[in-house]
């Protein structure tokens, strides 16, 4: 009953509600904000490609997985990404022999920590104990990500991965690539000295991920036009569903980490911990980052990791909500 | 073979797609209504790229040879890849409206669920400018100035009573609230949410929702159970254009 209230479906008036116009438009927008951001990390990803030999980053890496997941956090506090541009990355990071559960911290850290995120904060809740904000958004995401971080090392590659992640072989058949669909036979004596592999890794790992993309905004936009908003405020400052409240909310609008605290600081319904809830879980994942981590992760990770975020963010926001 | 081909134009037709839909977002200035300014030379840049690797790619990769690894039915899978990255930007790029419709507005939050962000100093110090301005003429005024007046006691106290000139969309709720709103963008049309302010007086005409109005009367600021909404009483009302930026930013 909840759900049908909350997209208006048959017990509300037909008038009111999907209007599809409005979801291509949503669409569009989302996808037109998230592909250069995208091609920008297909173009990194190509130059690790061509520029970084698999050596080199092992080398900078710690040899425990437990100090990788240490660096990896660290990395996401130094190197900021937003959640599009960093799937390309990552797969390629890892494909160059980056420890999976490393990468994968990363990945998770890159926005969550971004300092580009904490500074947003800081200017949204400027009238609303700023400092306060940025100290529970940023150690609520510390340990929810040190928590996903030690449970990520105790899995194999081959139960997060999918199997063109962890070999990404230009096998014959192409089945195994990043994008099954692409098949590149290089020109013979047209490599221009790495241009040819850039080239080819720039365009296999944009458009491998930007089919994901398209269905995570097609997600987004769906439930982002539909949902009623307000149907969440008068739990927005319940204890217990306050938080619940925040996390249901980023997870259907799907935005990015610079931007979500300038959308929920005007949320008046909305109580500290609800709104810490949705600043920590948001960039962690939702419904679009679901299905961009799809492009290099097996469905069961990406629900267990789903799960847990979500159960971690809000036992935190739930504690801090409860205190007196 | 004629798969093999399709195969091996796919990748370059689909980023060159992506970069024309782009291109023409941007050239037929629809890009205004999606994607706040910042974000606009971004998807330039993005579709300059894609034309750029398109060519490359065709100049550095051949069609492959015909090999037996896929059957038919995998040839077709991914020819739906394909589609799947083509169909969906060119059928947005058509589909997708000016604005919003009024019922995806009300589900946002058009009522006094959200406030004025107050970290938007420019918008702060632009609604200190509107209150300082000269007082014996009409202020040209956002939406949003009024709703940061509204916030601060100081500013009502000043500006009450003022005579106002300003132009937002309209939103009826079935009669028994008028509003006159605007949509605040922080990075695309996605995250766009509606700021509102409430008309009374002289409203008199058939005005449909998401309608652009230019209004004309006095800003008043009442007080409901503790919580100010800013109002303007209408001397005249009358339809007007789009403005060149149909959404705001902060």
């Amino acid at each position: 009953m909840f759900f049908a209230a909350a997209f208006d479906l048959p017990s509300a008036p037909a008038s009111t509600g999907i209007a599809w116009p409005d979801v291509a438009l949503s669409f569009f927008a989302i996808v037109l904000e998230g592909a250069p951001f995208l091609l920008l990390g297909a173009i990194v990803s190509g130059l690790v490609d061509v520029f970084l030999p698999a050596g080199t980053i092992k080398n900078w890496l710690p040899k425990s997985k437990t100090q990788g997941v240490f660096a990896a956090l660290g990395a996401g506090l130094i190197f900021p990404l937003c959640e599009c541009g960093a799937m390309p990355i990552v797969q390629r990071l890892i494909r160059k022999g980056v420890p999976p559960a490393v990468a994968t911290t990363y990945m998770l850290a890159a926005p969550a920590l971004n300092p580009l995120a904490m500074f947003s904060t800081y200017l949204a809740f400027r009238n609303q104990d700023p400092w306060l904000m940025i100290v529970l958004r940023f150690g609520f995401s510390l340990a929810v990500l040190l928590f996903l971080g030690f449970w990520l090392i105790k899995l194999r590659p081959d139960q997060m991965l999918r199997a063109e992640t962890i070999t990404g072989s230009p096998r014959p058949a192409q089945e195994l690539s990043p994008n099954p669909g692409l098949v590149l036979t290089p020109r013979p004596g047209a490599s221009f000295g790495g241009l040819q592999q850039f080239t080819g890794a720039v365009i296999r790992d944009f458009t491998g991920v930007l089919l994901f993309l398209v269905i995570g905004a097609a997600a987004a936009a769906i439930f982002s036009t539909g949902f009623n908003r307000d149907l969440l405020a008068p739990i927005g400052h319940s204890v217990v569903l306050g938080p619940l409240a925040g996390i249901l909310l980023a997870q259907v609008l799907c935005l990015c980490s610079t931007t979500d605290a300038f959308i929920i600081a005007a949320f008046v319904p909305f109580s500290i911990p609800a709104k810490i809830a949705f600043l920590v879980a948001g960039p962690l994942i939702d419904l679009k980052l679901y299905w961009l981590y799809r492009s290099a992760f097996q469905p069961r990770f990406v629900h267990g990791l789903w799960i847990r975020a979500l159960a971690a963010t809000f036992l935190l926001t739930l504690l801090y909500s409860m205190q007196p | 073979m004629i798969a093999r081909q399709l195969s091996y134009f796919a990748p370059a037709a689909v980023m060159s797609a992506w970069a024309t839909v782009m291109l023409h977002t941007i050239a037929s200035g629809h890009i205004k209504e999606l994607l706040s300014p910042m974000f606009r030379s971004y998807v330039l840049v993005a579709a300059i790229l894609l034309m750029l690797l398109s060519a490359l790619y065709l100049f550095l990769y051949e069609p492959a040879a015909p090999t037996p690894a896929l059957a038919p039915t995998g040839r077709l899978r991914q020819l739906g890849r394909w589609a799947m990255l083509l169909i969906p930007i060119i059928a947005a790029s058509v589909l997708s409206p000016a604005a919003f419709s009024s019922s995806t507005v009300v589900k946002r939050g058009l009522d006094s669920t959200y406030q004025m962000p107050t970290w938007n100093t420019a918008g702060q110090a632009n609604a200190k400018a509107v209150v300082n301005s000269d007082s014996n003429q009409i202020a040209p005024v956002e939406v949003t100035d009024l709703i940061s007046i509204s916030q601060k006691p100081d500013l009502i106290k000043s500006f009450d009573g003022r005579k106002v000139h300003v132009v937002g969309l309209f939103n009826g709720q079935g009669g028994s609230s008028l509003k006159l709103y605007r949509l605040i963008m922080w990075c695309c049309a996605a995250d766009a949410q509606p700021m509102s302010i409430a008309l009374s007086g002289n409203t008199t005409g058939d005005w449909k929702n998401d309608q652009w109005l230019d209004v004309v009367g006095t800003a008043r600021f009442p007080s409901t159970l503790g919580h100010v909404v800013p109002e303007v009483e209408v001397d005249s009302i009358k339809p007007t254009q789009e403005p060149d930026e149909p959404f705001l930013s902060p």
